[in-house]
């Protein structure tokens, strides 16, 4: 932290006259919170903010917020002056009264793009800063000269798991190849997707859990049924359901996935945000980056290759804010920024890293003369 | 049994490194004259585990990453006994502790070679270990 809050100088910028630039804490900032990472999304933010100086309120996803309770009381032990960490429980109106609180300096925001594009232009009108990350639709390409075998189980993380509720979950495989390549791709995906064992996500062999809630179920069910009605061909139907164990079905989907998909179709182009695979073709790299850039997000999106110039061309081409080359989830360490580009990202410094420290900081730029 | 993620691993290299610490210790009572050795690889089995479980939760979660990469994975082909029988000299125990610490570097290998989609932490540590296996069996 002390490196990345440094500010810098300049001695002598005219005759006896020096500058220097420093990183001064704002206040109050806050982070509201999504469902599907509820622990590890307020720590992208929470840490950076006190270690610089600011305090930080937390507002839990209504749908999930016993682990920040937890949190919060072993917070408490640590004997952190009070105030410096918070803690509000609620939904909308919460989220919009922190938005509007004129001591408030700044805004975190993870969730979906509707939400997103509100809490940026909330945010706005209050004059706060803000980082709001939001949506993704994660396109995964395979070239010709993919490994498949060994790309497999980065391919079923990357789809399928935590249910594919995440913003770096792969939506879309987009196979670059002749028919035969296509059909291999396409069986041997389907073939490793029917293996998962779903059920109790507490049961050691389990590997894929259940959806968060029932609702979130009916609206995966929904999708489903829409690319079925848009004419995707549904090769693994995830509601017809396997599961492991005597579980509720209540909230349980086992892995779909759809061949034969355009980007015409709905499960093309919209967050699904379940275990939903969509399976498209090119021709090459240049259509599938163009392909890419059709969808309106741009949180992540992967190559598999052993081809170094289309990786390199993927990593220069393509828009989004973290690329994969022979990875699955393109998930930045702690000290890199994560965020997204177009509609998957509202604001200008990402989260984590660097981007944070500015974030949660401002220059003051100190101009000195003795007399 | 069939190991499918990381955890069921996890609990599989913990039960393997207990049992046989277990079985050194017993094997230290036994035969004074090599406790010294005996004793320190009943250590050195425990802090294997550690090792293991470290990295894993330094760098993955079951949630995100490590679901997907040990299918065929079947503890049946490692699974070894650790029972000493009453009467057992030291050649009897040598080639019972060959035997154990062969299953254990075996299983690491394979482990080490489902896990290369993960993080390359987990298969170089599992790597690591199985080849301290090789030396403490050429050491037998």
């Amino acid at each position: 932290m002390p490196a990345t809050m440094q500010g810098f100088n300049l001695e002598d910028i005219a005759h006896g006259i020096d500058e220097y630039a420093i990183y001064q804490p704002l206040g109050v900032f806050c982070c509201i919170a999504p469902f599907n990472f509820p622990f590890m999304v307020p720590l992208w933010f929470l840490p950076f903010a006190i270690a610089t100086g600011n305090t930080f309120i937390v507002k839990p996803s209504p749908r999930t917020p016993m682990s920040q309770c937890e949190l919060f009381e072993m917070l408490d032990e640590v004997g952190l002056p009070p105030g410096v960490v918070n803690m509000v429980h609620g939904g909308a109106e919460i989220a919009n009264g922190l938005m509007e609180h004129p001591d408030i300096k700044g805004v975190t925001f993870v969730g979906s793009t509707p939400v997103g594009r509100h809490v940026y232009k909330k945010c706005g009108e209050t004059g706060k800063r803000v980082i709001a990350q939001a949506g993704a639709k994660n396109f995964i390409v395979i070239m010709p000269d993919a490994e498949i075998d060994k790309a497999m189980v980065s391919l079923m993380s990357s789809f399928f798991g935590n249910s594919g509720q995440r913003c770096l979950s792969g939506a879309n495989l987009l196979v670059v190849g002749d028919d035969r390549r296509y059909r291999e791709v396409v069986d041997k995906f389907v073939e490793a997707a029917k293996a998962i064992r779903v059920g109790d996500g507490l049961d050691e062999s389990v590997q894929m859990g259940p959806v968060q809630n029932v609702e979130s179920k009916k609206r995966i069910m929904g999708m489903i049924e829409k690319g079925i009605e848009e004419g995707a061909k549904l090769r693994l139907d995830g509601r017809k359901l396997n599961l492991v164990g005597d579980v509720p079905e209540d909230c349980f989907l086992n892995p779909s996935v759809f061949e034969d998909v355009t980007l015409e179709m709905t499960i093309a182009r919209e967050e699904i945000f379940g275990p939903v695979a969509s399976i498209l073709r090119a021709g090459d790299l240049d259509e599938a980056i163009e392909m890419i850039h059709e969808v309106p997000y741009g949180n992540a999106a992967s190559i598999f290759t052993n081809n170094g110039k289309w990786a390199r061309q993927f990593q220069h081409d393509v828009v989004a804010g973290n690329i994969g080359i022979n990875v699955g989830i393109v998930a930045p360490m702690a000290f890199f920024p994560f965020g997204g580009m177009k509609d998957s990202f509202f604001g200008v410094l990402h989260g984590q890293g660097r981007d944070v420290v500015r974030f949660f900081t401002e220059s003051k730029i100190v101009i000195q003369r003795w007399f | 049994m069939k190991l499918n993620t990381m955890a069921a691993v996890m609990t599989f290299i913990t039960k393997v490194e207990e049992d046989s610490a277990g079985f050194y210790e017993r094997c230290a009572e036994r035969f004074p004259e090599l406790r010294e050795t005996f004793l320190s690889w009943s250590k050195e089995n425990r802090r294997f585990e550690k090792t293991v479980r470290r990295t894993y939760y330094g760098v993955i979660t079951d949630t995100i990453e490590s679901n997907f990469s040990f299918e065929g994975l079947d503890t049946e082909k490692y699974e070894f006994d650790t029972e000493l029988p009453q009467d057992a000299d030291s050649s009897v125990i040598k080639k019972k502790a060959e035997e154990i610490e062969r299953k254990i570097k075996e299983f690491y290998l394979k482990a080490a070679e489902l896990s290369e989609g993960l993080l390359a932490d987990i298969p170089r540590v599992l790597r690591k270990i199985a080849k301290k296996r090789e030396e403490r069996d050429l050491s037998l």
